[in-house]
């Protein structure tokens, strides 16, 4: 297996390969980084635009440099620029082609710094990739010999592939597993003339109940064959989801894992509107994991052959 | 098994009442947040925009010119209840509906009352002002772009229509909102204020210019009976007064600032219905306004040569209005919640979207009996039913003050009546004199509503209630 990392040409984006040379020394696999640039379009015979292909060739060129220059020496890394009609597609294709565990992205410049924000090769990625897509939070920094320590799975309240998922990665690459629900509420209307009581009572019933199901999916958790270093469960309240998030306790070597909506077609990842805030207001890198992925890796959390 | 004078007489510690809601737990501690001006702010926007828009074309016909003294009558009982109803809650320190203050200090039974009270004020209010938000959508409508929604599909069946289907639309928005976990923020809040101000501002501005004395001439034409039988009515308008009281634990120094908003809210609305009152019945004569539909447009219509005004106010009480359904249906919602959780009604009440953190099946069931209501029945038994519940609510909590007073004297509270024992009493006499005027079939109603609930209560809520099994755990231990 490998990990495939998308590198802007720009050559922006340490954040991107400070995320993936921690998952690479975790995971033990390989990178390619990959530089993709646009085909030649329309194809013609008459080349008249060979300078400026192999302008873009150069750039790419250099910028896989940069990246060889920045990487840390203990990771394995090959190098590829390749000729795709968009981005997100030409790093579905290398995936596709280098068999990969996870695709590698950065946040949009767009967002605040230490928060995951989504850019626009980022979101169509979201939409497309039948891999998992891990993306790093705007400014991410690992330290030199950093790994993932603790994975964290967004926990909607029903055991399922994402938890044994998470649970086998983490077991494999020698992390804890710790599930995290998240409650916002923003403050009851007073006008209603119920006071704020009910609605603290409607968040207690919530948590009473999320906590309930944590338990029973930590439970099946502890009968897999190989099983995570710790298991935890937490949930984080707050009036937004910025709070919710903040309430809930991150250390370095974080990963939070994030599933895709289950009305989303099966193999793709399709972000719902609970995850995809969670993803937007998350402090730590994320990884997204499409359901159809999530089926597989939880096969083999129970198979014990991951 | 304890006995059914036990269990009517039972009432939830407060100690463990706060635990639950998380109250004295993290998280629990609210900061006191809210000044004075705000909780005036809150006050008026809970108020304003359920009655006003609705009641002429029902409590004109009852007293003519003379409303206005009804409306004045109906604002100082409104005032004493919510007065007495701030000293309830402040003894109580959870907050809550008036079901949790009544289960805290006076017992299951009377809580089981107030709460058969609180379906009406909240699901019949709903159902209401949702009626009275077709009336005005089809005004707007007509006026924007010359078509109605055929009689048939926005009339109850009594006015010879078969549903009335924005109602019904209505409602359901409303409950897709809030299942979707959708509330009013603060800032919505203020911006509903200003429009339900600026509409009434406008009305009077407007409708003063309709002026004619002989309109006026014969002021009291069904004499003081006529002014209690509309302040019935009316009293309608004035609900929302109360939801100051329940923001007591967020406010600076409630003490002084929770009597203060009462009245500063009290006073500004009063005014502002008795001016609109007396624009209303001086602008046109007494017979027009039996069955006037979207009613202040409908007179600014007829008194003014161009329809802009109408249709401005046609807005603004859609808009508004449809803030008003959501709180309510939302305060039904926690209503029901918390007696689940109580065991006085199933538990299905209480079960929660784990996504959404809302209680959908409770919802669900809130809406389809709001719709039934709406888009079946008349506004104005609506009105007075609401009417009656709500009276019925502030007399137990105003008799509460006065029971909690001798029983818990020491008892550590907020904020106090001024005046005790006057105040809680003429609040008491009040509540009573605006029944006594209802009309025959409303108080029937009630009383078989009430008695439906106490029926409930003893086949199913004794029972089941967490409090009694609770009890006879710790009875069964030793």
């Amino acid at each position: 297996m490998t990990i495939v990392v998308g590198f802007a040409p720009d050559g922006r984006g340490r954040a991107v390969l400070h995320l993936a040379a921690m998952l690479a020394r975790s995971a033990d696999d390989d990178l390619v980084v990959g530089a993709v640039v646009p085909q030649p379009w329309p194809p013609s015979p008459a080349r008249v635009d060979a300078e400026y292909q192999a302008y873009l060739d150069a750039t790419a060129n250099s910028a896989l440099e940069q990246a060889r220059a920045r990487l840390p020496a203990d990771v394995r890394a090959t190098y590829a620029v390749h000729h795709a009609r968009s981005a997100p597609a030409g790093l579905l294709e290398l995936a596709e082609q280098h068999d990969a565990s996870v695709v590698v992205t950065g946040s949009s410049a767009a967002g605040g710094a230490g928060h995951v924000s989504l850019g626009s090769v980022t979101s169509r990625l979201l939409h497309s990739s039948p891999v998992p897509v891990a993306i790093a939070p705007r400014g991410f920094r690992a330290r030199q010999d950093a790994r993932v320590r603790r994975v964290t799975a967004a926990f909607g309240g029903a055991a399922g592939d994402l938890v044994v998922a998470a649970a086998g990665v983490a077991a494999r690459v020698g992390a804890s597993l710790r599930l995290a629900s998240f409650a916002v509420r923003s403050r009851a209307p007073l006008t209603a003339g119920v006071g704020t009581g009910p609605e603290r009572a409607v968040i207690e019933q919530w948590t009473r109940e999320i906590e309930a199901a944590g338990r029973v999916a930590l439970d099946e958790v502890e009968h897999l064959p190989v099983t995570p270093a710790a298991l935890q469960a937490v949930v984080g309240h707050g009036e937004t989801w910025d709070e919710a998030l903040e309430d809930v306790e991150w250390e370095d070597g974080d990963v939070l894992v994030v599933g895709s909506s289950s009305t989303g077609p099966v193999a793709r990842v399709f972000l719902g509107s609970r995850a995809s805030k969670i993803v937007r207001h998350s402090p730590v890198p994320v990884v997204v994991v499409p359901r159809g992925a999530a089926a597989e890796l939880a096969e083999e959390a129970v198979a014990g052959t991951a | 098994m304890a006995s059914l004078r036990e269990q009517i007489l039972r009432r939830k510690p407060v100690t463990v009442m706060s635990e639950e809601t998380g109250a004295d737990t993290e998280g629990g501690e609210l900061k006191r947040t809210i000044s004075l001006f705000q909780l005036a702010t809150f006050g008026i926007g809970a108020t304003i925009g359920t009655g006003i828009f609705i009641v002429f074309s029902a409590a004109v016909p009852e007293a003519g010119p003379s409303v206005v003294f009804s409306f004045v009558f109906a604002g100082v009982v409104a005032g004493l209840t919510a007065i007495c109803y701030a000293e309830l809650a402040s003894a109580v320190p959870v907050s809550g509906s008036s079901y949790s203050y009544a289960y805290a200090t006076l017992g299951e039974g009377i809580a089981m009352v107030v709460a058969a009270c609180l379906l009406l004020e909240y699901g019949v209010s709903a159902a209401a002002v949702a009626v009275g938000w077709s009336q005005y959508l089809n005004e707007a409508f007509d006026n924007l772009f010359g078509f109605t929604i055929p009689e048939n599909l926005s009339n109850a069946p009594e006015q010879d229509g078969i549903l009335n289907l924005p109602a019904v639309i209505l409602i359901a928005l409303c409950t897709a909102l809030l299942i979707r976990g959708a509330s009013e923020s603060a800032k919505v809040n203020a911006i509903m204020v200003l429009i339900k101000i600026g509409v009434l501002v406008l009305f009077i501005v407007v409708g003063v210019s309709g002026w004619d004395s002989d309109n006026l001439s014969d002021f009291t034409p069904f004499g003081v009976d006529g002014i209690e039988a509309a302040a019935g009515i009316i009293f309608f308008s004035y609900i929302g007064l109360d939801a100051v009281s329940t923001a007591g634990e967020e406010v600076h120094n409630p003490r002084r600032n929770l009597p203060l908003a009462i009245l500063i809210a009290l006073f500004t609305v009063t005014t502002l219905y008795v001016l609109v009152a007396i624009v209303a019945v001086a602008a046109q004569p007494v017979g027009e306004f039996e069955g006037q539909e979207a009613g202040l447009s409908a007179i600014l219509e007829n008194v003014v040569d161009s329809t802009w005004p109408a249709t401005v106010i046609a807005i603004g009480a859609v808009i508004s209005i449809f803030s008003v359904t959501l709180v309510v249906i939302y305060g039904q919602t926690r209503i029901l919640f918390a007696m689940s959780r109580d065991g006085m009604i199933p538990p299905f009440f209480h079960r929660l979207n784990p996504r959404t953190l809302t209680p959908v099946p409770a919802t669900l069931v809130v809406a389809v009996v709001i719709s039934l209501l709406a888009g079946v029945l008349p506004i104005d038994f609506l009105a007075e039913m609401t009417s009656i519940g709500t009276l019925v609510a502030f007399l137990i909590v105003s008799v509460g003050v006065i029971v909690l007073r001798r029983r818990a004297p020491d008892l550590p509270r907020g904020f106090k009546v001024p005046g005790y024992p006057v105040t809680p009493i003429l609040s008491i006499l009040g509540c009573f004199w605006i029944i006594k005027d209802l009309r025959a079939v409303t108080i029937y109603v009630f009383f078989g509503w009430a008695a439906v609930a106490l029926l409930w209560y003893f086949f199913y809520g004794r029972h089941h209630a967490l409090l009694g099994t609770a009890q006879a755990q710790a009875e069964a231990v030793p």
